[in-house]
């Protein structure tokens, strides 16, 4: 792949390279053509030129053309040198200095390419017209020896060229290589494995940021993952070594009745707790697989608060806590079940961490469209470094306090959800030794206007 | 042989209060971590059974700390973390044994035991001394071949005599070792118990340093 795209690169660069060697040679060649064309002319016509001043015509009328002047006699016969020939205007000829040359070649003045020669026709005194002609063979020799010389070069430059190409385009890559061997590298047991930045030239080195971030991403998605499987373990593993233990001890000989009962009694406590958590797991698993459907009913919220209330009354009243229910009539549209769910959540969380004598207030108040229900207690509140986590998944703020109200530390997490997924939220404040104010905020039903709606269901995700 | 149980699960630690009274051990519980540091700087426990989740100091940080005092009580780790990690961790803080949740009883005093043992210098699980043969695991003393019943606290006075054979064993080590802080001892008790360990193995075994305590010769 990558060996490829280094090929590739320099294929490219190759090609474009010959192309503008090419073009550049082209023009350059065609430029010595033109200007050794030049030159050549140039001189045929100085020749010619005095050529046509050495005619004369005696009084025979016979045309006679003196070759001795200066410049005249580097004619000869055969040889790719200079020729000429000499015509009247009438077409009859003068003089030549070859014998294959003949009527044929005459033309108007002109300069012309002719066979292979360069010819310069000009008029000549006594009305003569003078052609003198060279062979092209040496401009095109010199031709050819530029071209071989460029060509020459070209293929020096071209091969220098791409040995640098692919050196540059393999020091260019070899971050890349670097990236897919780091990422190569990483696996679960190493997940902390990055890429090095420091080497690493200024796009590719975003690059390598972005996917370092993106790492470590991953490796906090996997250790939340973790931790949240090692909390689940740790959570169903107490109760059952719990379990097991009061068993092994109860069968370990003949026990009083009263030893075995108790012994139930704690069996049962235990394997309530894991009835807890699994229930809790539960949920979570179905949430997040948003396999969890959730009724859509009116639901009287004030009226779900009085039975939660009164259903843990005794447990209050056990630990000398008082719960207090204020409130107006608050129609939402929900889940009756997972409502009664979040509040009794809410409240017994309350009355457990509620000194006796404490108070436990749950207000109902609906201030805009959103419907506001408040429960606070009286207890030792939350310290501010637990605050923006009691709300996942297993945490405990205080485990010496929970484990000893039972709960695995989920109660607030399915709470969150269930708030969540009515399209409302849930906030935690509260101040070291001033109670905890647990809020909810959960779109009001306007009854009146939408008369009693139907019973809907809806599958939802857990955030 | 004096265990201190370091478990914020109430029920658990109860649990395991009874399992150990019952295996002759003398038994105090802690219930967090700074109960557990408190309790070991103040007794020399024969084995310190220690959960790592438990409130205020952790688990690791407790074994660290007593260590780093130079306690050197055996501490064995009973514990829902079962990840290599926390057992490395663990172990390196100083802990001398690793036993996961849920375990079996019977595992958890087999290991109770061993490190008792070990700490005492005598890995053999049967002590002899002369005709006399204690058989630690089933905690079962036979002289001359017959078996011998001994009251739970006077096994508990005569193994903890014969695993520091050869050392002189004050009456405050002896009160520290068998009993526990649920018990109403009595200072003239131990010599009661040794009087009656005399009595069913022989007067010759435990010599009595007067005032200061007793001892098993070598």
């Amino acid at each position: 792949m990558l060996r490829s795209l280094r090929s590739k690169l320099l294929a490219w660069y190759a090609l474009v390279l010959v192309a503008v060697l090419a073009t550049f040679a082209a023009l350059a060649v065609w430029t010595v053509w033109q200007s050794g064309l030049r030159d050549l002319d140039a001189r045929l016509t100085a020749t010619a030129s005095l050529l046509a001043r050495a005619i004369t015509l005696d009084s025979a009328g016979q045309y006679e053309v003196n070759l001795t002047g200066p410049g005249l006699a580097a004619f000869t016969v055969g040889d790719d040198g200079p020729y000429y020939a000499v015509w009247t205007s009438a077409g009859k000829l003068i003089d030549r200095s070859d014998p294959d040359i003949d009527a044929t070649t005459l033309g108007a003045p002109q300069i012309r390419s002719r066979r292979g020669n360069r010819e310069v026709i000009v008029a000549g005194d006594h009305g003569a017209l003078v052609l003198v002609g060279s062979s092209l063979a040496q401009l095109r020799s010199d031709l050819w020896r530029t071209v071989l010389r460029f060509a020459m070069a070209g293929g020096v430059a071209l091969v220098l060229s791409l040995g640098g190409g692919w050196f540059l385009v393999g020091r260019a890559l070899a971050p890349i290589a670097r990236i897919g061997e780091t990422a190569e590298a990483m696996s679960v047991s190493n997940l902390g494995l990055r890429v090095d930045i420091t080497r690493t030239e200024d796009e590719l080195g975003t690059v390598a940021t972005s996917l370092n971030r993106a790492f470590d991403r991953l490796q906090e998605a996997f250790e939340r993952q973790t931790r949240f499987t090692a909390d689940a373990s740790h959570e169903l593993r107490t109760p059952l070594a719990l379990l097991m233990a009061e068993i092994e001890w109860t069968l370990a000989r003949p026990r009083a009745n009263g030893e075995y009962r108790s012994s139930l009694g704690i069996c049962m406590k235990a394997a309530q707790r894991m009835r807890g958590v699994v229930e809790g797991l539960l949920t979570f698993a179905r949430a997040d697989a948003g396999a969890i459907e959730l009724r859509r009913e009116p639901v009287n919220l004030a009226h779900l608060v009085e039975e939660v209330a009164s259903g843990l009354g005794s447990i209050a009243s056990e630990r000398g806590v008082i719960i207090c229910v204020e409130g107006v009539p608050a129609l939402v549209n929900g889940d009756p079940s997972r409502l009664r769910e979040l509040i009794s959540n809410l409240v017994l969380n309350a009355v457990q961490y509620s000194p006796s004598g404490g108070t436990v207030t749950c207000a109902i108040s609906t201030p805009g469209p959103a419907l506001r229900l408040e429960v606070s207690d009286t207890g030792p509140g939350v310290d501010a470094q637990d605050l923006p986590h009691i709300f996942e998944r297993f945490y405990r703020a205080n485990k010496a306090r929970s484990r000893d109200s039972g709960g695995a530390g989920l109660g607030l997490a399915i709470s969150k959800w269930i708030a969540e997924s009515h399209g409302g939220h849930i906030r935690c404040d509260s101040r070291k030794g001033q109670g905890a104010r647990f809020t909810v905020e959960l779109p009001a039903l306007d009854a009146i206007a939408n008369g009693a709606s139907g019973v809907t269901e809806e599958r939802v995700q857990a955030s | 042989m004096r265990v201190l149980v370091v478990e914020d699960e109430p029920d658990l630690a109860a649990t395991l209060r009874k399992t150990l009274a019952e295996s002759g051990f003398s038994v105090d519980v802690a219930a967090d971590g700074e109960e557990a540091l408190w309790q070991a700087e103040a007794i020399a426990y024969d084995v310190i059974v220690l959960d790592l989740m438990i409130p205020i100091v952790d688990g690791w940080e407790v074994v660290r700390r007593i260590r780093a005092r130079g306690n050197r009580s055996p501490v064995l780790v009973l514990t829902a973390r079962d990840t290599t990690t926390d057992k490395v961790r663990a172990l390196d803080s100083g802990a001398d044994d690793y036993l996961t949740k849920p375990f079996t009883l019977d595992e958890l005093l087999a290991r109770i035991r061993a490190l008792i043992r070990r700490a005492a210098g005598s890995p053999a699980p049967v002590i002899r001394l002369g005709e006399v043969e204690i058989e630690t695991s089933a905690r079962r003393v036979t002289r001359s071949g017959a078996e011998v019943d001994l009251a739970p606290k006077e096994y508990a006075l005569l193994e903890f005599l014969a695993l520091h054979r050869g050392a002189l064993v004050t009456r405050s080590m002896l009160y520290e070792h068998i009993y526990d802080d649920r018990d109403d001892s009595m200072s003239n008790l131990a010599e009661v118990y040794v009087s009656s360990v005399r009595r069913k193995l022989g007067h010759g075994l435990i010599r009595t340093c007067r005032g200061v305590g007793y001892i098993i010769d070598a």
